[in-house]
């Protein structure tokens, strides 16, 4: 990237002749002025914060945001083929929920219930890719009907307890068992378990999308729909595997969050939806599909992860956070779009 | 050239990374004259456009208006001047009236609320309408109009700023003959008020139609400004391309082979009627035929991506059905779509654009292999002369030539044996048009039979084998290359 087009040999005076004279330059080294003091700032609020460091904390900022990370890679292909996926939430939470109750209620050994979780997941997938590429129904519209069908099953199977919960224990089984807790509370010679498979899930869909015909596929469909399909790309099916794909994942983000919750619930995982589009949009993404990647976001997710603990740490209040979320977004894609205008 | 001078620019100087996109230009523009502007792709016109009409800031030089120099700073603030921009993709709105469109965000309002006063934006775009001499209804959807009468509309939006300036650029490349013909009469009107216009295009037999002055930029630099009489297409291409180009069309004879592909009856029902034909290993099947008369349906049934109603398709002898572009793609069919956009993908980089047809032999279980797909799209980017400053570029950022390669590379890759050609030199620069002319030479060389479909006759007739006449959906006649003028195209496709 040539970000200095009067070039890099001119000498310290004539640069700041061409600084003077090209309000363009200006503003991108007052944009580069502000990332460096945002980021310090951010680095001496992380710093500051009491016990930020200690070995609980990172551990626990690492279960915590893996399930943000594993939705985040599903939203991210979602929105890289110019889609966008409002259900991952409640598929989420559908998925978790139906491991749990399939455990606890009816009996089903640990693998089969989790196996049952994850194929259900990808099934609602599935027809959300059906309802949008054969029904030709907007991307937005299929997953908001998702959405409310998905954690409307999930209160109906679990009668909107909590699974399991104390109401229940008397006559079932009144603890989930240890694999699922081990993805979300365990780990592997002190790293935690849950954010082992948010990254090995980041790996995959690195892997996916810059590696695979499939992966080439979702950029072409989300970039030119018609030139993809005129170069013989199936564009139907294409759409079709990354919302699969995107159901699967946030199965997998359900059990993730269970196991570290210790019981599901219909109506965890809330603000997934919003949060992940923040992930993805924060990690550089294209929200009109055709560019973007799951480094990113898996960044974008992080950033939101830790800045929500350390908020935490500093004591600040939970309404306020909220206030902070909200203006980090802006913040964040305001400074992109003005870098992109600038370096053009 | 009496009247008074209205613009000028003196050396225009623009930059960016890497590239020197105008040198110190000089140019002016007197009341009432349409000076042409003309240059290969890249040769700055497009950069010199935007910086008149204001979406670019240029790095140095003056520009002033009736002996004022001015600042250009915004597009808003060209409009204020007096400088109203016609561009090559039509900036209509399809959903809105064309009353809308013409005053869109300066709608006239009805006191005390500011609610829109309709009577009198129906009236006043009427009257404008009125003056360009056009018959078009203010309450139309732009949408259902033609994209002449959409670029009319567009002139007329212009015009209702109060424009003194047009600038048009290539505004005649996606027009029939006929909208072609109303859009110079309606320049010839407007230069009579006294509206002075800079057009940019490509078609060199235009230069002398519409302008009185033309000036040749190349490589950022102007080569000269010279008098439409002493400027024969000879020279302006010699100034353009700064050599000697040779032949225009330089169709060289091959040998045909045998039989490629026959079609049988092909019809879309109310669009292709009965369509057949044949085409042989290393042949060119011109298609002629006005814009509308459904050669591009015709392109689109063969290659599977509308349905079709009943025909049939014989690829090699065999009976083959296509319902999908990939397998039209499996079987050996490329096509170069019309809109060189509907074949790309502009975010993407020069490679993954060339693959895009031949992803699955780019694979492995699945697993694209980086590497034979940067040497594959290395190869053609060498071939096929497709400048670009890295391999890795994305395809938004090449020039309408180079991008028009692009595309032709896919088909390369893909290895199609018969290549469906819609418009193939639209929109791209007089080198760059030998070039795929050339192309299409190798092509044939190598057995490959081409289908061109064509709006510019002299290309079909210098370079196709056979052509046929296309109207209202069904083929209305048939010649052999060397046995047919402009004229007799002319009459068949107009016969209905």
């Amino acid at each position: 990237m040539a970000e200095n087009p009067s070039g890099s040999s001119v000498s310290g005076l004539g640069r700041v002749k061409t600084w003077v004279a090209t309000p363009g330059l200006r503003v991108r080294l007052g944009i580069r002025a502000v990332l460096v003091f945002a980021v310090v700032l951010f680095v001496w609020y992380v710093a500051t914060a009491p016990r930020f460091f200690s070995v609980t904390n990172v551990t626990n900022v690492g279960a915590r945001t893996a399930p943000g990370i594993i939705v985040a890679v599903a939203q991210t292909m979602v929105i890289i083929s110019a889609g966008i996926d409002l259900s991952v939430g409640a598929i989420l939470a559908f998925s978790g929920s139906l491991t749990s109750v399939a455990y606890c209620y009816w009996g089903v050994p640990v693998w089969p219930a989790m196996l049952l979780g994850l194929a259900a997941g990808a099934f609602l997938g599935f027809i959300n890719g059906l309802i949008i590429t054969k029904g030709r129904i907007p991307d937005f519209i299929a997953t908001l009907g998702m959405m409310g069908t998905a954690r409307g099953v999930a209160l109906i199977l679990t009668r909107g307890l909590p699974v399991p919960s104390h109401l229940t224990a008397v006559t079932l089984k009144a603890y989930l068992p240890e694999e699922i807790i081990w993805m979300g509370s365990g780990d592997i010679l002190g790293f935690p378990a849950g954010a082992l498979i948010g990254l090995l899930v980041v790996v995959a869909g690195w892997v996916i999308l810059k590696h695979t015909g499939f992966g080439r596929a979702v950029f072409a469909v989300g970039g030119n729909r018609e030139a993809a399909r005129v170069s013989g790309i199936n564009v139907d099916r294409t759409k079709v595997m990354v919302y699969t794909l995107s159901g699967l994942l946030s199965a997998i983000a359900g059990l993730v969050l269970v196991g570290r919750m210790n019981s599901a619930n219909a109506l965890m995982a809330d603000p997934a939806n919003l949060e992940s589009i923040s992930a993805v949009v924060i990690g550089g993404t294209n929200l009109f599909g055709g560019e973007g990647g799951v480094i990113g976001s898996l960044v974008g997710a992080l950033i939101m992860g830790i800045l929500g603990n350390v908020l935490n740490l500093h004591n600040m209040q939970d309404f306020a956070q909220r206030v902070v979320m909200g203006l980090l977004i802006i913040g964040v894609v305001l400074f992109d779009q003005l870098r992109r205008r600038y370096s053009a | 050239m009496s009247s008074s001078l209205i613009l000028r620019a003196e050396a225009i100087d623009k930059s960016y990374p890497g590239v020197h996109a105008l040198d110190h230009v000089d140019f002016d523009l007197y009341e009432g004259e349409v000076h042409v502007l003309l240059g290969e792709n890249g040769a700055g016109k497009s950069t010199f456009m935007k910086i008149l009409s204001g979406s670019l800031p240029k790095d140095s030089g003056r520009i002033s208006l009736r002996d004022q120099e001015v600042e250009i700073a915004s597009p808003m603030h060209a409009r204020q001047l007096g400088i109203g921009m016609v561009y090559q993709e039509l900036s209509v709105i399809p959903s809105l009236s064309v009353a809308e469109n013409i005053f869109l965000g300066r709608l006239p309002k009805r006191k005390p609320f500011g609610t829109v006063d309709w009577s009198e934006a129906t009236s006043q775009a009427k009257r404008i309408l009125d003056d360009l001499d056009v018959d078009i209804d203010p309450g139309e959807r732009v949408g259902n109009l033609g994209v002449g009468e959409q670029q009319l509309t567009e002139i007329a939006k212009a015009l209702s700023m109060k424009a003194q300036i047009l600038l048009f650029d290539e505004p005649s490349s996606a027009l029939s003959d006929e909208e072609r013909e109303r859009l110079f009469s309606i320049m010839k009107g407007l230069q009579e008020k006294g509206v002075a216009i800079i057009y940019v295009s490509h078609r060199l037999a235009e230069v002398p139609r519409v302008g009185q002055r033309v000036t040749v930029l190349r490589d950022g630099a102007k080569i000269d400004t010279l008098p439409v009489d002493q400027a024969d297409e000879a020279t302006l291409i010699r100034m353009m391309v700064g050599r000697e180009l040779g032949e225009q069309f330089p169709k060289e004879e091959v040998e045909r082979g045998k039989e490629l592909l026959r079609v049988k009856g092909l019809t879309v029902k109310g669009v292709l009627n009965d369509l057949s034909l044949s085409l042989h290993e290393g042949e060119i099947l011109g298609i002629s035929g006005l814009l509308g008369a459904g050669r591009t349906d015709f392109a689109r049934a063969l290659f599977g991506i509308d349905p079709i109603d009943s025909g049939e398709v014989f690829l090699d002898g065999r009976k083959v059905e296509i319902s999908s572009p990939s397998e039209a793609i499996e079987l050996g069919l490329g096509y170069l779509t019309e809109d060189r956009k509907d074949g790309l993908v502009p975010r993407l980089p020069i490679p993954a654009n060339i693959t895009l047809a031949s992803l699955k032999k780019m694979c492995q279980l699945g697993f694209l292999q980086h590497d034979e797909e940067r040497m594959s799209a290395k190869k053609y980017v060498e071939e096929l002369n497709i400048h670009t400053p890295r391999l890795s570029q994305r395809i938004e950022f090449l020039s309408g030539g180079n991008q028009q390669k692009v595309a032709l590379a896919k088909w390369l890759c893909s290895q199609a044996k018969i290549l469906i050609f819609d418009e193939p030199t639209r929109g791209i620069d007089v080198g760059a048009k030998v070039e795929v002319f050339r192309l299409m030479n190798d092509l044939a060389k190598e057995g490959v039979g081409m289908i061109m479909i064509s709006s510019e006759m002299p290309e079909v007739l210098a370079m196709a084998d056979r052509i046929l006449v296309m109207a209202d959906g069904s083929f209305v006649a048939e010649y052999a290359a060397g046995q047919v003028s402009q004229e007799d195209l002319m009459r068949d496709a107009v016969a209905r």
